[in-house]
């Protein structure tokens, strides 16, 4: 060994022989001489590596004569684990191939961790049967590591494996049990399983390790499944408390106080959301459709322009506009915006509702007739939209059909008086006063009903007014000719409203 | 020299060129990342030089470069992978040079004045003790080596004293006729279980000065990490994680108080802090760490879901931002002139985002995702930023004098988008027409379109009967249950119709059935007219094929009908029809 000192060379040209013979003995190593790892690319063998003696050529494969009694280092399997997961974090995926081969390769396959990042490589590619594969065999080199469990695990869930992945998960807490992310998946097995009483305490005891919001909001989604909007909306006001910077969450407790009718506390949520993102199009068209509820079609539509920049291809966010216009009394820019609607989504019945009940409003009855009958063999099970083609039936001229959808329309939906009205309406005018007669009770009596569950706010003036005209004629028998169907215009604002709740429910995937 | 692309967002073209190109050289064939690079004043004459330890190709050709200026100065050959690179002071004597420290495998090799000077070699893992009492049997001739297999193989599948040594592993994988060799060959080398490397930083152990004597703190694929004093190379502290540390990130100092934050493997980051035995998980980042860079008090973290995450010290969420693409590398950015920090990110696409706290200062375009990146002081150059791209080009860029860093305050007011008017599709003086004329006439149109539509479906009916009685249809439906389907092939004059025969019935096989072509027999030839089917086992898609030849030059076309029948009857099965396609013309030669 010589001193560092007496290597005058080493600085301008340095040898690799002289380069190692230089190391001074480390007193903290067990083995009394130096001996380092040539790599080479030929394979196995040459990872050995060889003693350093100056006189043994180092680059070429170890030299079967060296001194009796002297093992070859074994390189230790690990030893590249920290390349590959460098280039796994940096996306650098075909490198991270390359050396995984290479590793496992020298190491015949029991290289742990090269054969985890192969499988999530596999996994991320698609193919989740081979890396289920992979990492079971992690588990078979090392079954005391929880990661690999929970790659099985996860694995199997993607696999739609759900109760295979449960049991797996199960292991795993046995190995580790206070792991957020175990309870969690167990959670969302349990929730697939249709076991919500499981989920929900699985996820309960995530969110008590970590509070990750993501465990929120599947537990939130559980008591949505198990339909307890009380318990999601106390679940998410917590998510809230914790992350009180996230747009998202703050918006979907907005939606489910809308979902309750709270409207009031609705708004404000969508608001405080609005205020840390400006530009979230879920919380805008929420808001949006809050504000058009009340008349404010104006302030709607200057939301609606920043979610339509961020949005552009939202059905939702189109028909919601075009029933503003329609509140503006701007029938052809309403048309033009629910048809791009249509466009984005053709199989969304309420966006042909509202093209039927603005043609019925601007009297192209053909054209409504075609869009509302579109309506229904989407949604055949709806009584309003019935009653909007009876409408346009009568105006066609159609009565005979006309009666037949009131009749549907009121058989569907046994509550709304305004079906019966205009039905009686339209019995009035074909002079069948003892058939209208018993409409009109049967408005009546609907209508009680209705304020007795105390929803009589939700009904139009305009009912109201229509009623009054009709009750006389229809007692006094006088002939007398008005024009009806005028209860329809209470519509659009509902429409709207109805709007919003279904991007609620889109929310909630 | 590429100029910095502009970039795209306008708002952000003027601080965009907060650069000056100094070097460029696209084929430097250096492989290295960010731990594996470092500027210093190795001869402490005040010219800083960058330390680069180069990858090389994987396998060969590792090597410690040290470049003066731009020029390659002294290469040096590493035996194995290096993981990091560090300068530090080591002791106090003047002149104040630093020392360099390359961590490689279970090594870490330290230089003085470029030349060789110590190995240090990590304390070796503890090692089974029923492991190593087999081996010394062995070694004793005791036991022979099938006894050690098995023995061995039970206590692998026991696993709960830990893992075995490599030598123990490769003997459970050799065949029968290579294990008495093996354990010749090894049983008398001590048994010992290594591990390697995974990163590597410095601590300043007494006194804050930048030429402060430095531990070293070294973390290892055994999930502990490592303080090493840098004069008598002991180990000072030792700290076991829950996980395989990736990259550290020290404050403090170590005789006074200390804290450490490690990014490791299962995505979590801890923290150590001086004298407490106790790790503390700090953050469940939630997706694996690219990058770590203590600024201030914070901590920013870039995740493999491009987001870039900023904690505070005690674990709290600070801010986030979304990127653009997957980060590649991450690095500080202290002018200590300017008092200013911000952190650097290079992104897989090739650019470099400089962000102070959440707001985006300015971004630069290199021709290629950057691996390795170092901003300091280089040659007399305060602040220089070095980068090196994956495809081996390094680059050399000056921060400006006239840079400003001025904050973005927040966003306020209403966002850009509302002062947008909206895209409403416009309709025509048509459309209004076309509208107003339904409103006259809606019960007129609306009846003829109930009677045409009433006309279509008897029409459809019709046709549809029609089908079933002639057997026009490509599904049989009495009678044989066989699918047809035919397809043509070819440009003509020649063409290939393929016909695929299946029977559809769940066991009862077809048989005396015939492939007959009705076509026009000036038009076309065909080799086959006639095709006679074998017997067809339910389930099976047979295939025929015969040639088409068009025989008039006129250019025009005509279907051809492909009729399944059974022998001696008239009726066809079923019956494909097939539009030819305009044959091309015969090119004479």
């Amino acid at each position: 060994m010589q001193e560092p000192s007496s290597q005058p060379s080493g600085l301008e040209t340095p040898n690799i022989e002289s380069d190692r013979a230089d190391y001074p003995v480390n007193a903290s190593s067990s083995d009394d001489s130096i001996s380092t790892h040539v790599g080479s690319s030929a394979g196995p063998s040459d990872e050995i590596s060889s003693k350093t003696d100056l006189t043994s050529d180092v680059t070429g494969p170890p030299k079967p004569k060296r001194r009796p009694g002297k093992a070859p280092d074994l390189p230790i399997y690990e030893r590249r684990n920290w390349l590959i997961h460098l280039h796994y974090v940096r996306k650098d995926i075909e490198n991270c191939k390359s050396l995984i081969d290479e590793q496992l390769n020298e190491s015949q396959g029991m290289c742990e961790y090269a054969l985890y990042i192969q499988a999530l490589l596999l996994r991320e590619e698609g193919k989740i049967q081979e890396s289920l594969e992979l990492f079971q065999r992690t588990v078979q080199i090392n079954p005391n590591n929880v990661d690999n469990l929970k790659q099985v695990a996860r694995s199997l869930f993607l696999l739609a494996r759900h109760k295979a992945a449960l049991e797996v998960y199960l292991e795993a807490t046995k190995l580790n049990p206070q792991n957020w992310e175990i309870f969690h998946n167990q959670g969302i097995c349990y929730m697939y399983l249709k076991d919500y009483e499981n989920a929900a305490v699985s996820l309960k005891s995530a969110i008590q390790l970590n509070r990750h919001d993501t465990s929120f909001v599947q537990l939130a989604k559980v008591h949505l499944l198990q339909n307890d909007v009380a318990s999601a909306i106390e679940v998410y006001k917590h998510a809230v408390e914790y992350s009180p910077e996230n747009p998202d969450l703050m918006t979907t407790l907005g939606l489910l106080f809308l979902q309750v009718g709270q409207t009031q506390k609705a708004f404000e949520h969508l608001g405080n959301a609005l205020t840390y993102d400006p530009t979230f199009a879920k919380a805008i068209l929420a808001a949006g459709s809050i504000i058009q509820l009340h008349g404010d079609y104006d302030v709607a539509l200057t939301k609606y322009r920043v979610a339509a920049a961020a949005t552009p291809e939202s059905a939702q966010l189109w028909n919601n506009i075009g029933m503003c216009f329609f509140g503006k009394k701007k029938h052809i820019a309403a048309i033009s915006c629910l048809k791009r609607a249509a466009y984005l989504a053709p199989f969304e019945w309420k966006v042909f509702y509202n093209l039927g009940l603005i043609h019925l409003s601007i009297q192209q009855y053909a054209s409504a007739f075609h869009f509302i009958s579109g309506a229904i063999s989407l949604k055949p099970k709806n009584g309003e939209l019935f009653m909007l083609l009876a409408v346009a039936l009568a105006n066609l001229d159609d009565k005979d059909n006309a009666k037949k959808a009131y009749n549907r329309a009121a058989m569907l939906d046994q509550n709304d008086p305004v079906i019966c009205l205009n039905y009686s309406v339209l019995l009035y005018k074909m002079n069948e006063r003892r058939n209208a007669a018993k409409q009109f009770a049967a408005y009546e009596k609907r209508l009680d009903g209705m304020k007795r569950d105390g929803k009589a706010g939700e009904i139009d003036s305009q009912v109201y007014e229509t009623a009054a005209k009709l009750s006389p004629l229809l007692q006094v028998g006088e002939k007398f000719v008005y024009k009806e169907s005028s209860s329809n215009t209470s519509l659009p604002e509902s429409e709207g409203y109805a709007m919003s709740d279904s991007s609620s429910k889109s929310s909630f995937v | 020299m590429t100029a910095p692309n502009a970039n795209t967002d306008n708002k952000r073209n003027k601080e965009a060129n907060i650069w000056l190109d100094a070097h460029h050289d696209p084929v430097s064939s250096l492989h290295t990342f960010t731990s594996c690079l470092s500027l210093a004043d190795l001869h402490a004459d005040g010219d800083h030089k960058l330390l680069v330890a180069d990858l090389g190709n994987k396998t060969h050709e590792m090597k410690l470069k040290v470049f003066k200026g731009t020029n390659l100065m002294v290469e040096s050959s590493i035996i194995d992978l290096p993981t990091g690179l560090v300068t530090f002071y080591m002791d106090t004597n003047e002149p104040r040079t630093p020392a360099v420290a390359v961590a490689s495998g279970p090594f870490i090799y330290v230089y003085k004045n470029l030349r060789p000077y110590f190995k240090f070699t990590l304390p070796p893992l503890e090692v089974n003790s029923v492991e190593q009492d087999l081996w010394s049997q062995v070694r004793d001739d005791k036991i022979d080596v099938k006894i050690l297999r098995e023995m061995l193989e039970s206590l692998q599948n026991e696993g709960s004293e830990g893992l075995l040594t490599v030598r123990s592993l490769r003997f459970l994988q050799l065949e029968e006729d290579e294990l008495e060799a093996f354990a010749k060959l090894h049983k008398s080398a001590p048994l010992k279980r290594q591990t390697v490397i995974t990163c590597m930083s410095t601590m300043k152990k007494t006194m804050p000065d930048d030429d402060a004597i430095s531990c070293l703190v070294v973390g290892t694929e055994s999930q502990d990490i490592y303080i090493l004093d840098p004069e008598a190379f002991t180990v000072l502290a030792k700290m076991s994680l829950p996980s395989v540390p990736v990259f550290v990130s020290v404050s403090g100092l170590y005789d006074v108080e200390f804290r450490i934050a490690i990014a490791c493997r299962d995505g979590n980051i801890y923290t150590v802090k001086k004298g407490g035995k106790a790790i503390r998980t700090c953050v469940e980042v939630g997706s694996q760490i690219v990058g770590l860079e203590r600024i201030g008090k914070t901590l920013v973290v870039g995740c493999m879901n491009n987001s870039l995450v900023c904690y505070s010290s005690k674990g709290r969420k600070l801010w986030s931002v979304y990127l653009p693409d997957s980060i590649t590398t991450m690095t500080n950015l202290n002018h200590k002139a300017k008092g200013f920090k911000a952190v650097l990110v290079a992104l897989k696409n090739g650019e470099v985002r400089l962000y102070k706290e959440k707001f985006l200062l300015s971004t630069m375009q290199v021709d290629g995702p950057v691996t390795a990146m170092q901003f300091g002081r280089f040659g007399r150059e305060e602040s220089s930023l070095i980068l090196v791209t994956r495809a081996g080009g390094m680059y050399v860029k000056i921060l400006k004098r006239t840079a400003s860093f001025e904050e973005k305050d927040t966003v306020s007011g209403p966002p850009p988008a509302q002062s947008v008017k909206l895209n409403i599709p416009k309709k025509t003086k048509l459309f209004v027409d076309q509208s107003l004329r339904e409103r006259e006439n809606s019960t007129s149109m609306h009846r003829t379109f109930q009677r045409d539509l009433c006309l279509l479906r008897l029409t459809a009916a019709r046709s549809y009967v029609s089908a079933l009685e002639k057997s026009l249809n490509p599904v049989s439906t009495s009678g044989e249950p066989i699918k047809v389907s035919a397809h043509i092939q070819g440009f003509g004059p020649a063409f290939k119709l393929t016909i695929k025969l299946q029977n559809t019935s769940s066991n009862t096989p077809s048989t005396d059935l015939l492939i007959a072509f009705q076509f026009l027999e000036s038009l076309y030839n065909l080799s086959r007219p006639c095709i006679p089917v074998p017997l067809l086992i339910p389930g099976i898609e047979y295939v025929f094929e015969t040639l088409v030849e068009c025989i008039s030059d006129k250019g025009i076309a005509d279907a051809i009908k492909v009729f399944v029948v059974h022998k001696g009857k008239s009726v066809p099965i079923i019956t494909a029809v097939i539009n030819m396609p305009v044959s091309e013309a015969v090119v004479a030669v």
